[in-house]
């Protein structure tokens, strides 16, 4: 008891108040958001890594092609039979997907057509019933038909498949190179976000700027990324240009993916007849 | 400003996916002379980083936060040529990759984002720039190139969706695609775009160009000076346009005269009455009242009228390069820091 006395006395007396901070609250819910929204970038540049091993796996510039092609045909049919058709197609599709990319499929498509579903309320109340529940259905259709190609294929097969297309390689190189980066520099400007929230601690008037010095920030830093990319190229001997060593035949499930896409085709000629 | 898709019908995102081609063939031809081969990645990762811009949240007042588009920027910090490509490669993989945005509509969005923002943005900015020779004209030039480099990409989507329902109709009158007039696309488009997006784009891409110009002052993009010339075909073909204005089925929406107020409809009621003080006062009998000038077709007053319009803004920023001019050569050490 005697001994913490003396300790107590020794101490210099601002040691011994009490004290009681809070940190006066302040607003941070822009970086929070933009931390969010890199984040969701991020987590699904690394999902599609895992995107290619479902079980039941269609050529891939085979299916970019049916897709272009199903978009195309729902956006230029006026019959809203088809367009049904086609939705509820795509919804069996949908079904066989495993479930936790199912709903992010779903998410972003209810989400866009939702919001064109509001966009079109005034066109259906003043009479206007036609476009507002077709193009509010032909949405759906094609933002499903999109997520079911990006979720259900790896990106590097995606841009492989472009490069059948016929187009060109310098097109293909910058394509890939942004997808990495969006990730590298994703992951650079996710921790200079931290940074700026641990470091705000209590009122921080600086903040503002601060964001605009984390996109400046980036950019040098891109700038920098892109010449040592450039030089680490040029010492493995990469001049730009792609080649295929994919000799991959069709197997019969292509075939049958192809004989869908021409079921679809016929409908819709008949369907614009009736 | 991305526009999905079957909002706009299949023949007009063809035309506008054909009307992107030779930008896009211009722009790749002017990357290889412009840009060194070593610093081709840096179109890719600068689209990377075009990308990246629009996940960037930014505070507005009353507590919600937007995000810019940062065309301008781009074409400021790497050429409006570069920005272009950039742009087109992040708004392709938006497309693909992400859902956002449509695949037919690629053309239209390409159109307004990699092509009309950048390029308007940057030959604003360079044409102030170049005319108001201080660091104050460079982010006078900044702030307007980039608020109107926005806003007319807006004003060029809500043309898009305005003559949907012009050109495109059924058998029974209905629109087959976007179902609204120009009278409504544009104001829905440029309101927003004017009061809120467009100083967001502002206030972001000056803070950005300040911070690198502080940081790292040997990056920019040094373009050519007689480039500045292109602002003037780019003002006269807008000037071109500006009969579309007539395309629309009522006057523009907020720009009614007295007569036509009574007939505004608002939450499905037709006003019915015209506020007394629009009869009466609020009549400064514009010197060319409702772009119409007496004994001309209504086109031609159209044309006339956006004519004065913009050489009245020429001489306003001609007048106010002169005054700063003279202030520059005042403190040259202090001309840029």
């Amino acid at each position: 008891m005697d001994h913490t006395e003396i300790k107590v006395n020794d101490m210099p007396e601002w040691l011994l108040k009490n004290e009681n901070y809070i940190p006066s609250a302040d607003k941070d819910t822009f970086v929070n958001k933009s931390i969010l929204s890199v984040f969701k970038v991020l987590s699904r540049i690394k999902k599609q890594d895992s995107a290619g091993e479902t079980a039941f796996q269609i050529n891939v510039p085979l299916k970019v092609f049916g897709t272009l092609v199903l978009i195309l045909l729902v956006s230029l049919t006026r019959s809203f039979v088809f367009v049904i058709i086609v939705n509820v197609w795509l919804l069996a599709v949908l079904s066989m997907t495993d479930t936790t990319r199912m709903i992010v499929i779903l998410k972003l498509s209810m989400g866009i057509t939702f919001f064109t579903a509001i966009i079109m309320l005034p066109a259906f109340v003043l009479g206007n019933t036609y476009s507002s529940i077709m193009i509010t259905t032909k949405v759906f259709a094609t933002i499903t038909a999109m997520g079911l190609l990006s979720h259900s294929t790896k990106w590097s097969a995606l841009t492989q498949a472009l490069k059948r297309f016929y187009l060109p390689d310098i097109f293909i190189f910058i394509l890939d190179i942004t997808i990495k980066y969006i990730y590298m520099l994703g992951e650079f400007s996710l921790n200079m976000f931290y940074a700026l929230k641990l470091r705000s601690v209590g009122k921080n008037r600086g903040k503002y700027s601060s964001m605009a010095g984390i996109a400046g920030t980036v950019f040098l830093q891109s700038k920098e990324m892109a010449e040592d990319m450039y030089h680490a190229m040029e010492c493995r001997g990469f001049t730009g240009e792609y080649h295929m060593n994919d000799k991959s035949m069709f197997k019969w499930r292509d075939y049958l993916y192809i004989g869908i896409i021409a079921v679809f085709f016929t409908l819709f000629i008949y369907f614009g007849k009736v | 400003m991305h526009i999905p898709d079957n909002y706009l019908s299949p023949s007009t995102c063809a035309a506008m996916g054909a009307a992107m081609v030779p930008v896009w063939t211009k722009a790749i031809r002017k990357v290889k002379e412009e840009i060194p081969k070593a610093k081709i990645p840096l179109l890719g990762v600068g689209a990377a980083f075009s990308f990246l811009l629009m996940m960037f949240n930014v505070p507005l007042p009353g507590g919600t936060t937007g995000h810019a588009v940062g065309g301008t920027l781009l074409a400021i910090l790497m050429g409006p040529y570069a920005a272009c490509i950039s742009v087109t490669v992040a708004l392709f993989i938006q497309a693909l990759l992400f859902g956002d945005g449509g695949i037919l509509a690629f053309g239209a969005n390409c159109f307004n984002m990699a092509f009309v923002l950048p390029f308007f943005g940057y030959y604003i900015y360079k044409l102030i720039k170049d005319h108001v020779r201080s660091e104050k004209g460079e982010y006078l030039g900044i702030i307007l190139g980039s608020y109107a480099g926005i806003n007319i990409a807006a004003l060029c989507a809500a043309i898009e969706f305005g003559i949907q329902p012009l050109l495109f109709k059924d058998g029974a009158g209905q629109a087959l695609y976007c179902p609204y007039p120009l009278s409504v696309s544009i104001p829905a488009m440029l309101i927003p775009h004017l009061l809120v997006a467009g100083i967001v784009e502002a206030v972001f891409t000056v803070a950005i160009v300040v911070y690198i110009k502080k940081v790292s002052p040997g990056t920019f993009y040094k373009g050519a000076k007689e480039k500045t010339r292109a602002v003037y075909g780019l003002v006269a073909g807008l000037i071109c346009f500006t009969p579309l204005g007539l395309l629309a089925t009522g006057t523009a929406w907020g720009e009614w005269g007295a007569d036509e107020i009574k007939e505004v409809v608002s939450g499905g009621n037709a006003l019915g009455f015209v506020p007394h003080g629009m009869k009466e006062g609020f009549n400064f009998g514009a010197v060319l009242p409702d772009y119409a000038v007496s004994g001309l077709p209504e086109v031609a007053g159209y044309l006339l009228s956006a004519v004065a319009g913009v050489a009245i803004m020429i001489i306003f920023f001609k007048i106010l390069g002169n005054m700063k001019k003279d202030k520059a050569g005042n403190n040259v050490g202090s001309y840029r820091n």
